[in-house]
């Protein structure tokens, strides 16, 4: 039995220790946030944070997870409770077909969370690993870049 | 999430789709006028409500609920918003007041003029912006009316604002008189608001799918669950086309959780409770193929044939003036051939499809931009009729013309059928990477003619490639053919497709902008159809893609044959065009053509498509080992009106980047019929530290608008290519340029 945090809820499974923890959340928690993308690691929709760092959860066994906290998109906030970067992300109007956000969303809060006035660079390094088809980047960097700045109460 | 509905899934009717979307209520449901004798029941009103229904699209409840049925699909290009956005105008609505439901399938939400229910061709705007508005606008006088009659006051004394009746300093919501004004006849053509008068069309404004696609509550195909739902996992021919001839299957039937492994048309299928216990089963399988005639070619033989069908006539598609008889010989004359490999859509959503067969009916849920094709293929692979298929429409995990077919949902609709489960059919990246429908390789070779002034008098270009029309044909046609028609009739007259476009008549798409841009006197544009049987699609901005490529790079040649400046030498050329001067003067202006920063070179390009103009110039600089790094697009667009700019600039933003990856990296490529390449990290992706910073530019427009979600696609291939050209003094004639350079 594999037991961790989901969302701050405690939960536990009996499922095969080399699932992946995306299909656990998504097929048997049944939280559909976090997207599959590629099923290597390659693209980042499945991003979720495992003690406060984004990790692609579509290559992340469960067996890793036991005794960790694991937060989604479900968990960071809600329209009635956003987290800062959702708001921006609204206000920049950053989604276009939006699948690959939440995951985006889940990469810029570690960011965030680390580094609270990230330059270019560090939104370089830290968001390059998550594919957007759409074309979001530009709007991306100026909804984290804004996010930061509401943070740092400027 | 959604859930199945309960027993045999009914004939659409005004009241069964009410339940279909799940809504009750009542009040005004505003409809537009059907079609005559023969058509089926009126759509639906969206919501159980009640009220105003006075058409297809809208619906006011007496609970001052707004309903509104989207009829096209939202993949990211912004209708949800925009269409919505229209019937708020007119309605005096917030637009963000409006609950938007995706439409059913009806004929009623088919755009004017249009066969079938489907999203593709950056049509929604243009197709719908006159009609919804007129929805919205009668909608409004039929609350008017009924509220001047409740109240006792004359109609024309009362306004209408942000969904309430007003008169002096009293008012009411429009909820209020929903249900009276569904009593009562329905105004028709109420005349429609001046552009002067728009409160919201015109506007930035958030767009109003931006919260759920924030906080991860979109539903997308790939969402949809449900008690009892199993996930199916297909194994299929590694060369499109081939067929199963045999399969071991008892060690992937003895898997964990595995409920059964079924063979369907196309390959073979093993159901289990969740896609892990799916995938891994799907390991064991050992199946034995008849493999298609694809299975005998190899990108470099394709090459080959492709060259050598250069020689070959072909047939017209074009000519103006004296055509390919008014070139000159000598120096005068200049020649280039330009090739484009073929190219995976690769949206972030694999392909995916949700069906359950029940009681003489099946209900599939899909991400589809077509529909009413998705239920035709239902209808046949469960063996029911079109008229017991519901479709549920989700919100699309990317479109770009990859979700025009519909053979995901006939795969999903026969695994259900034969393993007697609801399923849940997922692909991998690797499944959708190597079963796509890919925009068509291409050669092209151009022969031009200078005058003594250094301008063009003659243009001609011979297109070698497959035709997508024809592929089209095969995979739509029988699913949306009328329902009488056997199927192997329909399937029959679809496979004519290929001939007739070999043989009748040159398929649009083929050779679509390789002309018109320019007002050259002597024009001919010809094609010969090499097909190797590889399926071929409609991607984002179809032929445009890399004729834009080919038509605007060779411009770029002449214009330095003719030792011209290449802004000036595209003005030359299309005096005819003024939207088409204007974006390439504000995009010239805008970027400081002819003034880049230090060390960086400048490119332009400027492709009409879909009706829209569009102008680009790239802005690259070449570091010490040759490599170049993309810094800044600058852009200008003209649409018409632009509903919502701020989704303009977005699909402006949208069709770069896509464009982008597409001009670096894109290239499909087989061996023995099999697609080589299977995840992101041999078809790389453009990715944020290379996303260039993009200037949009709207040229003020009140004319009703045209499609933005492809045009911006086109330009920024060959605009890139001209300023790698500016950088380095190396044409490249083909793509991907990372193939010749390497980017930063």
């Amino acid at each position: 039995m594999i037991r961790f945090t989901l969302n701050g809820r405690l939960v536990e499974t009996d499922q095969p220790p080399d699932t992946p923890l995306l299909w656990l959340v998504r097929d048997t928690f049944k939280l559909k946030g976090s997207k599959f993308g590629c099923g290597a690691g390659l693209c980042g929709a499945c991003t979720m944070h495992l003690d406060g760092a984004a990790v692609r959860t579509c290559i992340l066994p469960i067996e890793d997870v036991d005794g960790a906290a694991v937060t989604t998109i479900e968990g960071l906030g809600s329209r009635a409770d956003p987290h800062p970067l959702q708001v921006a992300w609204v206000e920049h109007a950053v989604p276009q077909c939006g699948y690959c956000q939440s995951g985006q969303i889940m990469s810029a809060a570690a960011l965030l969370a680390a580094n609270p006035a990230p330059s270019d660079d560090d939104i370089d390094a830290q968001m390059s690993g998550n594919v957007c088809r759409c074309g979001t980047y530009p709007r991306i960097r100026r909804a984290i870049h804004a996010a930061a700045r509401k943070g740092q109460g400027a | 999430m959604s859930g199945p509905g309960h027993g045999r899934a009914p004939a659409l009717t005004r009241r069964t789709a009410l339940k279909a979307l799940g809504l009750v209520g009542g009040g005004l449901v505003v409809g537009v006028p059907l079609a005559g004798c023969g058509s089926p029941p009126p759509a639906p009103p969206p919501s159980a409500g009640g009220g105003l229904a006075a058409n297809a699209f809208l619906q006011i409840t007496p609970g001052n609920e707004v309903h509104f049925v989207l009829p096209r699909t939202e993949m990211g290009q912004g209708v949800f918003d925009g269409l919505a956005t229209l019937v708020a105008e007119e309605l005096e609505v917030a637009p963000e007041a409006i609950t938007v439901h995706h439409a059913p399938v009806h004929p009623d939400f088919r755009r004017p003029g249009s066969p079938a229910q489907g999203t593709g061709g950056s049509t929604s705007l243009s197709g719908h912006y006159a009609q919804l508005r007129q929805a919205g606008a009668n909608a409004r006088e039929a609350i008017r009316q009924a509220a001047a009659a409740e109240l006792g006051l004359p109609a024309d004394s009362l306004a209408m604002r942000d969904g309430r009746v007003v008169s002096g300093d009293r008012s009411w919501p429009y909820g209020q008189f929903a249900k009276a004004a569904a009593g009562r006849p329905l105004p028709a053509d109420v005349e429609l608001k001046a552009p002067a008068d728009f409160r919201v069309i015109g506007r930035d404004r958030p767009r109003i799918d931006a919260w759920a696609k924030a906080t991860g509550t979109a539903e997308f195909g790939l969402d949809v669950d449900f008690p009892g739902l199993h996930r199916a996992v297909l194994v299929r021919c590694p060369v499109a086309g081939g067929t199963v001839r045999a399969a071991r299957t008892d060690a992937a039937a003895a898997m964990p959780g595995v409920h059964k492994v079924v063979t369907i048309f196309n390959g073979v299928a093993v159901v289990a409770r969740s896609y892990w216990q799916a995938r891994q089963a799907a390991e064991k399988l050992e199946i034995d193929w008849h493999l298609p005639e694809l299975a005998g070619v190899s990108s470099p033989d394709l090459r080959r044939r492709m060259e050598r069908a250069l020689a070959e006539d072909g047939s017209e598609a074009h000519k103006a003036g004296d055509g390919a008889d008014a070139l000159p010989a000598g120096a005068r004359r200049i020649e280039a051939t330009y090739w484009a490999p073929f190219l995976a859509h690769a949206t972030m959503e694999p392909m995916n499809c949700t069906a359950r067969i029940a009681d003489g009916g099946c209900e599939v849920w899909v991400g589809s931009q077509v529909p009413e094709s998705a239920r035709g293929a239902a209808a046949h692979h469960a063996g029911v009729p079109r008229e017991n298929v519901r479709v549920h429409s989700t919100f699309l995990g990317g479109g770009f013309g990859r979700r025009l077919t519909n053979e995901y949902v006939a795969e999903a609709v026969a695994v259900a059928r034969a393993a007697g489960v609801p399923v849940q059919l997922i692909w991998s990246r690797e499944d959708d990477m190597r079963h796509d429908r890919y925009r068509p390789v291409s050669l092209v070779r151009f022969a031009a003619g200078l005058d003594g002034d250094g301008r063009v008098e003659t243009w001609t270009v011979k297109r070698v490639g497959p035709n997508i029309a024809a592929h089209f044909t095969d995979d739509l046609l029988e699913t949306i053919a009328p329902e009488f028609l056997p199927w192997g009739m329909a399937d029959w007259a679809s496979k004519r497709g290929h001939w007739f476009f070999e043989n009748v008549m040159v398929n649009g798409s083929s050779v679509h902008g390789l002309f018109g841009d320019y007002d050259f006197p002597h024009q001919e544009v010809r094609h010969v159809t090499v097909d190797a049987g590889l399926p071929v699609g409609y991607w984002r901005s179809v032929g445009h893609s890399c004729n834009a490529f080919f038509a605007e790079s060779f411009m770029d040649e002449l214009a330095h044959a003719a030792g011209r400046d290449p802004v000036a030498f595209r003005l030359a050329h299309n005096a005819h065009d003024p939207r088409m001067q204007a974006v390439i003067r504000l995009a010239a202006d805008k970027a400081g053509w002819g003034h880049p920063p230090a060390g960086r070179f400048q490119g332009i390009a400027a492709h009409n498509s879909f009706d829209t103009a569009v102008a680009q110039v790239a802005e690259v600089s070449l570091d010490d080992d040759g490599a170049v790094t993309v810094h800044k697009v600058t852009c200008a667009v003209d649409c018409g009106i632009a509903v919502n700019p701020d989704i303009v600039r977005a699909q402006m933003e949208g069709g770069i980047a896509y464009g982008l990856t597409a001009a670096l990296y894109g290239e499909i490529t087989l061996a023995d019929g099999i697609v080589q390449q299977g995840n992101f990290d041999d078809y790389p992706m453009l990715r944020l530290d290379q996303a260039p910073a993009v200037d949009v530019h709207i040229v003020p427009g009140t004319a009703a608008p045209t499609g933005v979600g492809e045009p911006g696609l086109p330009p920024i291939a060959p605009a890139l290519a001209n300023a790698v050209f500016a950088a380095t003094g190396t044409r490249i004639r083909e793509l991907p340029l990372a193939n010749h350079l390497s980017f930063t």
